[in-house]
């Protein structure tokens, strides 16, 4: 038994949604009602088989090789197994999912995981704006969960968000955790203009000290956070940062709204 | 007293048994930023907590763990919380922890236990934070950050409740001199502090006042165990021979049943490693003729 794979073996035209491939849909299915899926979004009725290329049977871990950016919402409100995806993906990548993993090794479009509950995912590339954010169809981003982005992302980083972790190894845009209602985001790169515009409560970590500071966030001053100690502790576990500081600056904001958010600039 | 055939280095071993009582126990894990203020929180936090008689619980230190054992990667100490319903025990570990550890120097709580129940830890005492708590989840635990005038106190949610645990196991040493007999009750709980999910809650783990139900006085719900008060061997229906200077008992609560056993077994050992000569003649145990308390602890079935 060898992981269910697809390789992308044509690029159509048209962008794919590719939401009916999560592995609790697909476990008990033949590769021939596996290629009778429609994954087209006109009027041309693609199927999977149409454009992917099946191979092994185990559904539980799925593979998708070959795919780029056209490849929408893949792991759409994912409950259970595994995702590796060998290329780009397109936006709304894991969002709504509520368990699961998904893994992506290149790039990754907006909206990835956009109102998810829980499970986790991991972009090995750049993700696309309002990574964590709200999802269509939604009034909430991220509410739980993990996201882990090595390179960069785009605008609204944790629009909305209200639960859950986003790390982003690289630098963010403008309005990082913008209207974050709660959660935690850590950045290590730059982040853009206006970071942490509307925050009402969660927590901003930030590697590098952002060039421009709303004002309406206030100055709390510099300690050892206890709170670094245990996430850093959790982080180097889970193999993703190592030796995350504790000291940092603190400043509380948005204080044009709730103002029980923090920044907490890693000294 | 009942005859006794077996011996361990000359020490007699009484055929008795120790008759324990179920309760419900928790453990907590304190950090700070060195060992000695860990110790500091964990010492205040268990004051007063010898006998649920009086105090409400029965607390102790179970051990000391290294910064690698901790969930702040911070010095930090084991303690074991035991009450005699989930009541009783939610009360005095939030009062405890909210008095004795939120209060001290650089302090963190966390749980220790994962049990099936729970019990409140930081969910209750958030409210100090008087609005500004805050609250994180990492790996699914949530944690509160209540700001504090030297930063902040990091507690976890709760901690987790076993109905499984037992209370009231006990040792008693009788010997030809008191310093006899204190010396191989410090060996004793000095061993039992390495089994782990177990302490002795009294003050160094031993108990000089051992009791029994009921007394004279009304109101008075226990008293002095005459029968083992050398000064009273002529007056009252003595459990000691002639020859006993004093007798001393060790009591031991545990997370299980086999958690006090192998704390009583540890004790027994260290006891009598010193063998008779040095003064202590008998490891015996108290019990209320095995109608009370349903765990009953064989001394012969101990060191079996």
């Amino acid at each position: 038994m060898s992981a269910l794979t697809l390789e992308l073996k044509k690029r159509g035209a048209e962008r794919l949604d590719l939401s009916p491939l999560v592995p609790l849909n697909l476990v008990g299915m033949t590769p021939k009602d596996i290629q009778a899926i429609p994954i087209g979004t006109t009027r041309e009725r693609t199927t999977v088989g149409d454009v992917f290329k099946i191979k092994g049977n185990e559904a539980h871990t799925l593979r998708l090789v070959g795919t780029d950016s056209s490849c929408d919402r893949i792991g759409r409100a994912l409950t259970e197994g595994e995702i590796l995806v060998d290329g780009d993906a397109g936006a709304y990548v894991g969002a709504g999912m509520s368990g699961g993993k998904i893994k992506v090794k290149g790039n990754a479009g907006a909206s990835t995981g956009g109102s998810m509950i829980g499970g986790e995912i991991e972009i090995g590339g750049d993700s696309g704006e309002r990574t964590g954010g709200v999802a269509d169809g939604e009034s909430l981003g991220m509410r739980g969960g993990r996201i882990v982005v090595c390179g960069n992302v785009g605008d609204v980083v944790g629009h909305r968000m209200r639960r859950g972790t986003i790390i982003v190894g690289g630098n963010a845009g403008d309005y990082a955790g913008g209207w974050m209602i709660a959660g935690t985001i850590m950045i290590d790169g730059k982040v853009g203009r206006l970071a942490g515009y509307g925050l009402r409560r969660g927590t901003l970590i930030l590697a590098k000290q952002p060039r421009q500071l709303l004002p309406t966030f206030a100055e709390s001053g510099k300690i050892d956070f206890n709170y670094l100690r245990l996430l850093g502790r959790q982080l180097d576990k889970d193999g993703l940062v190592s030796k995350l500081p504790f000291r940092a600056r603190r400043l509380m904001g948005d204080m044009a709204v709730l103002g029980k958010g923090e920044m907490l600039i890693l000294a | 007293m009942a005859m006794s055939k077996l011996k361990l280095k000359g020490v007699n071993i009484v055929e008795t048994f120790a008759e324990a009582f179920p309760m419900v126990g928790t453990r907590i894990v304190i950090t700070a930023s060195t060992p000695a203020w860990a110790l500091t929180a964990a010492r205040t936090m268990t004051g007063f907590a010898t006998s649920v008689i009086a105090c409400g619980a029965e607390a102790g230190i179970e051990r000391k763990l290294s910064p690698k054992e901790t969930p702040d990667g911070r010095p930090g100490i084991a303690v074991l919380l035991f009450a005699m319903d989930t009541d009783k025990l939610q009360r005095q570990l939030r009062n405890r922890v909210g008095q004795c550890v939120l209060t001290s120097p650089g302090s963190a709580c966390f749980s220790g236990l994962d049990g099936e129940k729970s019990l409140k830890l930081g969910s209750s005492l958030r409210f100090f934070g008087d609005g500004w708590q805050v609250s994180k989840v990492i790996n699914g635990r949530r944690y509160w950050r209540i700001p504090v005038m030297d930063g902040e106190f990091v507690c976890e949610e709760k901690t987790g409740l076993t109905k499984k645990a037992v209370g009231g196991g006990n040792l008693l040493v009788l010997g030809k001199s008191h310093q006899a007999v204190l010396a191989a009750c410090e060996r004793a709980v000095k061993a039992i502090d390495d089994v782990p999910g177990a302490i002795t809650p009294f003050p160094g783990g031993i108990v000089r006042s051992g009791s029994k139900v009921g007394s004279k006085y009304k109101g008075q719900i226990a008293s002095t165990n005459d029968a083992y008060c050398p000064t009273l061997k002529g007056a009252v229906k003595t459990e000691l021979p002639p020859e006993i200077e004093a007798v001393l008992e060790i009591v031991i609560d545990g997370l299980t049943a086999a958690d006090v056993a192998a704390a009583m077994r540890a004790g027994i050992h260290a006891i009598a490693a010193g063998g008779a000569k040095q003064g202590v003649t008998h490891i015996s145990a108290g019990n209320y003729g095995g109608n009370l308390g349903p765990h009953h602890f064989h001394l012969k079935e101990i060191i079996a």
